[in-house]
């Protein structure tokens, strides 16, 4: 059995990946939930910003918080001109899957082209930095990224919760007819989702720079995961996401410090196939 | 108000109207009375721009409106009570009515139109935060009469109200269709229990496998045999079928 | 050309590329070819599942490592002589597949997202447990000294055959399937799962089939990879290249065809040689990639299925199934006249999340009358019709066909008990052609014929609804009449003792109504009974024997039509009362 501090540290360290979990797959959650759409590129567009954020703050010299700041408006517009191509061609949920798995590779190879297929890792005089709370170690890296992942999660869900625009886009993904009855533009209410939800791609991905060690095929290790989260938060709740990522997240960590580290994919895979097959009207 | 001509609409190369001319006049309640399959509902679906128009021209205070989209309808003073409720039933019964103002001026006079919801249907307001899907029958028709009152239409498109409901849930709903038609809205009123539906109404048409086959005042049409025979097929020439 | 010479054709093509080692290429093609091959087998093996029926598969990877890993273990471990590991590589994956598709396929209404999702997370949890069992344990297995048996003097040529040959079996295998009675259930299944139920294809039964046997090739394909790369990891073998590879090539060659596949893997294998090494790999894949999003938005049926399309609007008339006479063909069973009681209800009560649609409803049909069955809007008719054939299951009652309750029956089982319907708004298969929709029924109804029998039958239907010359058609092609009765020669087609009518006249003009009564009429001549599901109350007077009324799932009349519509109560249910 191991130490109490062991296991909350790893216990924290759980919360910390089912925070990244939960902000992946909100922009996921949401463009799949209203706009039935299977964004495989999601996680593309994630690692995309992620190797920018790598170029600009490591090559480019500039403030991580700048860099955001850069991303995040230009990874909009992105999202917006991807749903006035899936518009164009109509494409219908099972195809996106495909195309959107077809975006993802050519993704992969420019990063490949650009940054070759080498470990990149940030070389940050903070990013080492960590607060002490009596036996554990918080590091700050990750909790801003818990904190602006609560933000997000909590604003996306107040936005489709209490404002007229989010409960049009509610209203459209149930019956658009109905909807465009009472005057809601199905179109322009999907743009603005594509491009938050590659915003949101935007902002992971410079926590994941931060974090993590680069590598062009890291596009392809949560994407399982991320997708059982979405599965299991129901799709286009962006609570239910967070959530789902935490349960994941610390469920994987416990599994690592109880057992073998390897066993941990289990957890959140036995959890996806017991919903999926106990529940299949969730989705 | 509403000047449809000569309507031809068709579900892919399926006719379903065929040269449908109706008018409705500011204030007027108009009903549409016919069999099942007659086309109501098409008929419904395509001033309602849910559907597309094959030929034929339909006004709108004089503004031609045979191609737009329903969104822009929905700004130009239409709303619709549609076959089946068609609630957005995972949402609250509030929201439900909140959508119904979305567009436009609708939106300044929101809390005084829930008010008038909630005056006339009691029930919903104590149900306001519960979701929609999960109402009974009746309940969900008021949430949907309410919805289209918070439009503030001045036409207002009602698709079988009656359908499903207890006779009644059915009576008060109609006692409602005409309260909202004596505060001076104009309204299509689908229709297939013809008794009521004429009790009510100003004028009538009666549809009949996607023709117009008879029209006049309630009365008259009570006394046609055309109403009868479209409905039972009641008449001397079943034989030549 | 005909099969026996195709066969023929296939075998030799087969043979020249076995005598390949034998010219003693350089390596690099021989490698180049056996990864053809490997590729080509699970692709096409994918496809036989995925590309036939429609549910995509993304868990391929799962069954072809089971494979790769049943060889690792058994060959380096318990030195069993490799040729007997394919054997268990293919059984091993096969059993997976059958475990997993017996759990899946349960799920009611399972959407192609859910299952390809499920069978991805599959892939990962088989994955883990090879990974943290002695299975592999972490460092990868190798298969020091393991060796296929020798056919020609080199183990790289001898591997180079056994590879050809798992990916002729499965070619063949792909070719068998898509033309019997399996591979025309899967294609029904593909287009609409629930007619293809009702119409007596056993749904659940044929996609494990197909399952099955897509499994055990793929891990025979794995068993023989792993000899080949003679180390095999958990990250290499569970990667997603393998579902995603195989869901490229058949996407992109045409899925629903046995060379599409084939012709996708060969295309992809190639183009990943031709840009080896260094930066040039990169840019291969991002023309794989490219070329995906090109043929699902340009080509969505794949380079096989236009070319198939394409040859058949250039070859309109090929071979038109016997058009027959134009009369009713002789009846299914010569049944006497009237019988007693064919089917009855009693007592059906069905709720849809609290609304009650049928609330006790009890009712006969004698054999060999046509019944009318009439009602307002929402009264319960179209829920009684799925109730009959086996799509509701209501929550209390009996529903009988002579003696056998078809509440215990699955959908299949009704029709193969001699229920047959039509549906409102014609459900044709989409992609099947006119002749093919009728001869799917004459397969998999009542009638049971074999392929060759039910081809010719579809022409005597075709002929007896006046659509002969539309067999070659497409349904898309047809207009709303010939669908509607496309749907009729559909049912009859099966031989059914009972055929329930939903809405077959809505939408046709009178004269179309007219030549529609009278075909009624001479099928009830032919010896079926009819229920006569119809709003045009003028038709159901004039056709009908009996009438039965339904309102608010409850029947309020039934008896002889004209004077069932006198009683108040129904002039009451169509009319409405002015009491407000």
């Amino acid at each position: 059995m191991p130490s109490a501090t062991l296991l909350g540290q790893s216990l924290l360290s759980g919360v910390f990946i089912g925070a990244l979990y939960g902000l992946l797959g909100l922009g996921l959650s949401l463009s799949w939930g209203y706009l039935r759409l299977i964004n495989l590129a999601h996680f593309a567009l994630a690692f995309l910003a992620a190797y920018l954020t790598y170029q600009l703050v490591d090559v480019g010299d500039w403030h991580p918080v700048a860099a955001l700041a850069a991303i995040v408006p230009a990874f909009f517009v992105l999202g917006v001109a991807m749903q006035v191509f899936v518009h164009r061609f109509a494409i219908g949920e099972f195809a996106s899957l495909l195309v959107t798995f077809g975006v993802t590779v050519i993704i992969e190879s420019l990063i490949q082209w650009i940054w070759t297929a080498d470990f990149r890792r940030l070389q940050l005089d903070h990013g080492a930095l960590s607060w002490r709370l009596g036996p554990l170690f918080i590091p700050i890296v990750e909790a801003a990224m818990l904190l602006v992942t609560l933000a997000l999660t909590c604003g996306t869900w107040a936005m489709l919760r209490f404002t007229y625009i989010g409960k049009a886009m509610r209203a459209s993904a149930e019956d658009p007819d109905m909807a465009a009855a009472f005057g809601v533009d199905h179109r322009r209410l999907a743009l603005l989702l594509s491009g938050l939800a590659a915003a949101f791609a935007g902002v992971a991905g410079a926590f994941i720079a931060l974090i993590y060690t680069l590598f062009p095929a890291q596009i392809f290790t949560w994407v399982g995961v991320i997708f059982a989260v979405v599965i299991l938060g129901g799709l286009g709740n962006p609570l239910g996401a967070l959530i789902a990522g935490l349960v994941v997240g610390v469920s994987e960590s416990l599994t690592m410090a109880l057992t073998e580290p390897a066993w941990a994919p289990l957890v959140s895979f036995s959890l996806l196939i017991f919903v999926l097959v106990l529940r299949p009207d969730r989705i | 108000m509403l000047d449809a001509r000569a309507l031809d609409v068709a579900y892919g190369d399926a006719p379903a109207l065929w040269g449908v001319s109706l008018t409705i006049a500011a204030g007027e309640l108009v009903a549409v009375v016919g069999p099942n399959g007659a086309g109501k509902t098409t008929l419904v679906n395509a001033i309602a721009r849910l559907m597309p128009i094959r030929s034929g021209s339909l006004r709108l205070a004089g503004e031609d409106i045979t191609s737009i989209g329903a969104k822009d309808l929905c700004r130009r003073g239409v709303a619709i009570i549609p076959e089946g409720r068609r609630l957005f039933t995972g949402m609250t019964v509030e929201e439900n009515l909140e959508l119904g103002c979305y567009r436009g001026k609708a939106r300044q006079s929101r809390a005084q139109n829930l008010e008038r919801v909630y005056g006339m249907f009691p029930v919903l307001r104590q149900r306001r935060r519960q979701t929609a899907g999960t109402l009974s029958g009746g309940q969900q028709q008021m949430v949907a009469i309410g919805r289209a009152i918070m439009a503030c239409p001045q036409l207002l498109l009602i698709d079988e109200p009656s359908l499903g409901l207890a006779p009644a849930i059915v009576d008060q709903v109609f006692t409602v269709i005409r309260d909202i038609h004596a505060s001076g809205v104009a309204i299509l009123l689908i229709e297939q229990n013809v008794a009521q539906a004429l009790a009510i109404a100003n004028r009538a048409y009666v549809l009949e496998g996607g023709r117009i086959v008879s029209h006049g005042a309630p009365a008259d049409l009570l006394r046609q045999k055309h109403v009868r025979e479209a409905y039972l097929g009641e008449d001397a020439e079943t034989s030549s079928l | 050309m005909h099969r026996p010479v195709k066969a023929a054709a296939f075998a030799l093509v087969i043979l020249a590329l076995a005598a390949v080692p034998a010219l003693r290429p350089p390596a690099f093609y021989e490698s180049f070819l056996f990864l053809v091959y490997l590729w080509v087998a699970l692709a096409t093996s994918w496809a036989i599942l995925s590309g036939f029926s429609g549910y995509f598969s993304f868990g391929h990877g799962a069954f072809y490592g089971a494979g790769v890993y049943t060889t690792a273990t058994l060959a380096s471990r318990f030195d069993v002589p490799v040729a007997w590991t394919w054997l268990a590589a293919g059984v091993a994956a096969a059993i997976l597949g059958l475990v997993v598709g017996a759990v899946v396929f349960r799920v009611r209404r399972l959407r192609g997202e859910l299952f390809a999702l499920l069978t991805l997370a599959v892939t990962f949890v088989v994955a883990t447990v090879v990974l943290n069992t002695r299975i592999d344990g972490g460092p990868g297995v190798f298969l020091a000294g393991v060796d296929a048996p020798r056919i020609y003097g080199s183990a790289s040529g001898s591997l180079y055959v056994f590879a050809l040959a798992i990916a002729a079996a499965t070619l063949a295998v792909a070719w068998l399937v898509q033309y019997s009675r399996l591979g025309r259930g899967l294609f029904a299944i593909s287009d609409d799962e629930d007619v293809a139920e009702t119409m007596g294809v056993p749904t659940y039964r044929f996609k494990l089939a197909a399952l099955g046997v897509s499994c055990f090739l793929a891990g025979v394909a794995g068993g023989i990879h792993a000899v080949f790369v003679g180390y095999v990891t958990v990250a290499e073998t569970f990667s997603l290249t393998v579902p995603l590879f195989v869901v490229l090539m058949s996407v992109l060659g045409g899925a629903r065809h046995w060379l599409g596949p084939c012709l996708g893997a060969a295309f992809i294998v190639a183009l990943n040689y031709a840009f080896v090494g260094g930066d040039w790999a990169v840019v291969g894949r991002a023309i794989i990639g490219a070329t995906l999003i090109l043929v699902i938005l340009f080509l969505p049926h794949g380079l096989v299925g236009t070319a198939v399309s394409a040859w058949r609007r250039a070859h309109p008339a090929k071979a038109a199934p016997a058009a027959g006479t134009a009369s009713m063909p002789a009846p299914a069973r010569s049944e006497a006249a009237r019988q007693p009681v064919m089917l009855r209800c009693e007592n059906v009560h069905l709720s849809f999340r609290g609304v009650r649609a049928l609330a006790g409803v009890t009712m006969e049909v004698q054999g060999g009358e046509i019944l009318g069955l009439v009602g307002p809007n929402g009264s319960g008719k179209s829920t009684l019709v799925n109730v009959i054939s086996g799509y509701y299951r209501p929550q209390a009652g009996r529903v009988l066909l002579g003696d056998d309750d078809l509440l215990t029956k699955g959908g299949h089982r009704i029709a193969s008990l001699g229920v047959a319907r039509t549906y409102q708004i014609p459900r044709p298969f989409s992609r099947l052609t006119v002749a093919e929709n009728v001869a799917l029924a004459a397969m998999f109804g009542a009638a049971r014929l074999d392929r060759i029998s039910a081809w010719h039958e579809s022409g005597r239907w075709l002929a007896f609804v006046g659509l002969a010359e539309r067999h070659a058609a497409l349904p898309s092609q047809l207009n709303l009449h010939q669908r509607k009765f496309l749907e009729l020669a559909r049912a009859l087609a099966a031989r059914p003792r009972l055929i329930l009518l939903d809405e077959v006249l809505s939408g046709l003009t009178p004269s179309e109504t007219a030549h529609a009564l009278e075909l009624i009429r001479s099928i009830r001549a032919g010896g079926a009974t009819i229920v006569f599901i119809e709003h045009n109350m003028r038709a159901v007077l004039e056709i009908s024997d009996r009438l039965v009324v339904l309102n608010h799932g409850e029947v309020i009349a039934e008896g002889e039509p004209r004077a069932v519509i006198r009683e108040p109560e129904v002039v009451t249910a169509y009319l409405g009362s002015a009491h407000a």
